[in-house]
């Protein structure tokens, strides 16, 4: 490996304790990927649902309805973990974008041209026209913005790939690991979003909505979700096993702190497995579909702490002799959490109203 | 300039520049849509009247679909496109304004939220809770760009900031307010601008006039408003930067032009506004779309002019363009430009030409393509090995004198010999590995270079 391509440590200090920056890079990149896993997930499955049958529409219907929020808030979300992780990993972020530079300018376009088409079959639905093909493209896009995704983190993994990179950019694709860790984001994506759709039918059938196409939208799901995660244990072990030797071992070797989030994750993925083998008939059982996607949920939050310490693991020996001063900014990092903490509130008291305050019956409406 | 390089045809400024200038068209209506459609539901609430309150609502839905989706990418975009471009400004940006941008991240959460709540709600909410969520957006929004603000004013004025690096003396620099006022009027009336567009699909003649009054009402603040800001942003520009395009003989003729272009066209837009204020019913919607462009001339003249007006800067008086920092010009004329620039010295196949070839993509390559933007063939064309070595010898002793200057004070980079070009950093060995590889791009000796490549 040339060490020396690997870019100087910014001269400027950390503008905040190091461990502040790991632990607002993990809470919001776990919150970014809800949304994340709601956009490609709810593109893939409304592109599989077959919008020819009712069922299908209505499921289809659902889930564009969900990405409307659900890619706004993906990307929003996203500046955070962004910023947080450039603060600490800049160079070899920025190094690793660079080398596959097109690729990563070619993601925004993807995301715009995904997001619109999410409107566009939004609008079709809606209005009773055919989104087939719509929701079949809108699904690639978000697939290659993963790809990207994944390419360019796992990059940034590895300074000892980039010459060869640069030298050839589809190098970029050949990492052993590539392969399972991108299904392991999109089966993810799929088995969270499949249980979110099965527990919104549910509640439309309970809030007296038409039972027969609710119950199809929620078997839907509960396949869904069964088959990705069926899928997902087995990627999980590709994933683990495919590990560069010296990370594994480190991986294995690094007691309480990253076997506990591992097995954590192994568990919950083995008895979602079992709640969702158990669904019969999702109308019937609630609470059964409730406990599939908070299973997910847990899932994803000690996989995002797993992948955490994984890059740790991975820049260990590149970062061995990294010094990197520190001179926090108090003032202005006051200034954010307030910002964050009030923000939040008045956000969550502005959606709940948004959704509970009805006109009485005589009242105009906005 | 330790960063791997991406060799861009076009030229990394140009690509920054079409993705900025498409980001702040949108950004900065998104602002000003905000408040716009706040006051004008506000006054449908109070008046009941159905022409606003429908103005209101169709507008609501370009907010998300401009604001929200393109707006929010462009944004990420310009971040992607600066990373890529500029690795190490943007490193030095992050770590001295990370908080700016987090605390400006919770703005855009409720920003978003609150945008499409607000579409999502028309019909099915009462007015009051409905004005809540359009007057929190266009407070969030409003944030942001008073955030913003902060950051993009520091790398043209980093004031007090480069002597003592402390946060608040980079965020509150010396153009930041005029600068927030000017940005404040663009926002007012490219919402008005935007709007007026669909305030003309209102079939009601006598309602289309009130409507159109109303958002020339907020042009005209709109343009007054910027008119000052900007003239204030002239007024606190350090003298340098004044003398590039101010004054009876400017530095650079270009950006002198674009001064006047720009107040022209505000000018020209201030009397368009005037016009649909006085007589609303003859406003038609070509007029209103010549009215939008003297808008766009003018915010993309000034941006034009503020990206300028930094050269050869990315943040001025600290960082050149080409990523060298001031500070660092004795230590890399010492040891070499390529000690640092190792992703450069990869082209160093050990020959004087392909030496220079490395300093070449380590200094120059930033702004200088081939054959397109500033290309270096036409640049070398005129010149022989002799000149193009007096030119380089100067610009070294360029470097040398800035670093001679008191430290925290604006760098006198109007009496440098090349006052928009980062002084030619390296030791002499590279110098004339760089002489010998530039004369290979003129004309005669092109066919060989690329051949060689």
């Amino acid at each position: 490996m040339n060490s020396n391509l690997i870019p100087a440590v910014d001269p400027v200090p950390l503008p905040g304790p190091p461990w502040l920056f790991h632990l607002l890079w993990m809470v919001t990149f776990f919150v970014h990927l809800l949304f994340v896993n709601a956009a490609l997930g709810g593109s893939l499955l409304a592109a599989l649902a077959g919008t020819g049958k009712p069922a299908g529409r209505e499921a289809a219907a659902t889930l564009v309805e969900i990405n409307a929020w659900g890619i706004s808030f993906a990307i929003t979300f996203g500046v955070a973990p962004l910023l947080f992780m450039q603060v600490l990993y800049g160079r070899f972020f920025y190094s690793a974008a660079i080398l596959v530079a097109w690729w990563w300018l070619g993601m925004l376009g993807l995301l715009l041209i995904g997001y619109y088409l999410n409107y566009v079959a939004k609008f079709r639905l809606r209005a009773g026209k055919p989104a087939g093909a719509v929701l079949a493209v809108e699904a690639v896009c978000f697939l290659g913005v993963a790809l990207i995704q994944v390419v360019v983190n796992l990059l940034h993994l590895q300074p000892h790939r980039w010459e060869g990179v640069a030298d050839r950019a589809w190098a970029a694709l050949t990492d052993p690991t590539l392969v399972p860790r991108y299904l392991h984001f999109v089966l993810a994506a799929v088995a969270m979003t499949a249980a979110i759709l099965a527990w919104v039918a549910l509640r439309r059938a309970n809030a007296g909505g038409d039972r027969h196409t609710a119950s199809e939208v929620a078997k839907y799901g509960v396949r869904a979700a069964l088959f990705a995660t069926l899928l997902q244990l087995v990627d999980g072990f590709w994933l683990l096993f495919a590990l560069p030797e010296d990370v594994l071992k480190a991986f294995m070797r690094g007691g309480a702190a990253t076997m506990v989030p591992l097995t954590l994750g192994i568990l919950a993925g083995v008895t979602l497995l079992m709640v969702l083998a158990g669904v019969t008939d999702p109308l019937a059982q609630g609470t059964r579909v409730r406990r599939a996607a908070e299973l997910i949920v847990l899932a994803m939050a000690v996989m995002v702490v797993t992948r955490h310490q994984l890059r740790d693991l991975y820049l260990a020996p590149v970062r061995a002799a990294e010094e990197m001063a520190v001179r926090p900014q108090w003032g202005i990092l006051v200034v954010f959490l307030v910002t964050f903490v009030v923000g939040a509130a008045i956000t969550a008291v502005a959606m709940v109203r948004a959704a509970k305050d009805r006109p009485a019956p005589g009242e105009r409406a906005a | 300039m330790d960063y791997p390089i991406w060799n861009l045809a076009m030229g990394g400024g140009v690509l920054i520049g079409i993705v900025a200038i498409a980001h702040v068209l949108v950004s900065h209506f998104a602002v000003g849509g905000g408040i716009a459609i706040a006051v004008v539901e506000t006054l449908s609430v109070r008046r009941g009247d159905g022409a606003l309150r429908q103005l209101a609502r169709r507008t609501s839905l370009m907010l998300i679909l401009v604001s929200t989706v393109f707006g929010a990418i462009s944004g990420v975009g310009i971040w992607v496109t600066i990373g890529l471009v500029h690795p190490a400004a943007t490193s030095a940006l992050i770590h001295n304004f990370v908080w700016a941008w987090a605390t400006e991240w919770v703005f855009f959460i409720l920003e978003v939220a609150t945008a499409l709540a607000y579409y999502a709600t028309w019909d099915k909410v009462r007015p009051r809770t409905h004005l809540l969520l359009i007057w929190l957006y266009a407070f969030a929004a409003y944030m942001s760009l008073v955030i913003i603000q902060g950051i993009i004013a520091f790398m043209l004025t980093p004031g007090r900031w480069l002597e003592t690096g402390a946060f608040w003396d980079g965020f509150l620099n010396p153009s930041y307010l005029p600068g927030l006022l000017l940005r404040t009027g663009i926002a007012l009336f490219l919402a008005g601008a935007y709007m007026t567009l669909a305030a003309l699909r209102e079939p009601d003649a006598s309602a289309r006039a009130r409507l159109v009054r109303l958002l020339a009402a907020f042009q005209v603040v709109g343009v007054l408003v910027a008119y000052g800001g900007y003239r204030w942003w002239e007024a606190v520009l350090p003298e340098h930067v004044r003398a590039i395009f101010l004054g009876g003989s400017p530095l650079l003729a270009s950006l002198a032009t674009t001064r006047h272009l720009l107040l022209w066209a505000l000018a020209a837009y201030l009397v368009f506004a005037l016009l649909a204020l006085l007589a609303p019913r003859a406003e038609r919607w070509p007029v209103a779309v010549v009215a939008m462009v003297l808008a766009f001339t003018f915010f993309g003249g000034y941006e034009r002019l503020r990206e300028g007006v930094r050269k050869p800067f990315v943040i001025r008086d600290a960082m050149f363009s080409n990523g060298i920092l001031v500070g660092e010009i004795p230590s890399l004329n010492q040891r070499g430009v390529l000690t640092k620039a190792v992703w450069a010295a990869r082209e160093d196949d050990g020959t004087p030409t392909g030496k220079g070839r490395a300093v070449f993509r380590a200094q120059c390559a930033s702004c200088h393509t081939m054959n397109g933007y500033l290309s270096i063939r036409r640049l070398v064309e005129p010149a022989d090995a002799d000149t193009l070595r007096g030119i380089l010898t100067i610009m070294r002793e360029d470097g040398e004198q800035l670093v001679q200057s008191p430290r925290g004070q604006p760098l006198p980079t109007r009496q440098l010999n090349y006052p928009f070009m980062p002084p030619f950093v390296g030791t002499e060995e590279e110098l004339e590995a760089l002489v010998s590889y530039l004369v290979t791009l003129k004309p005669t000796q092109v066919g060989e270079v690329s051949r060689e490549q």
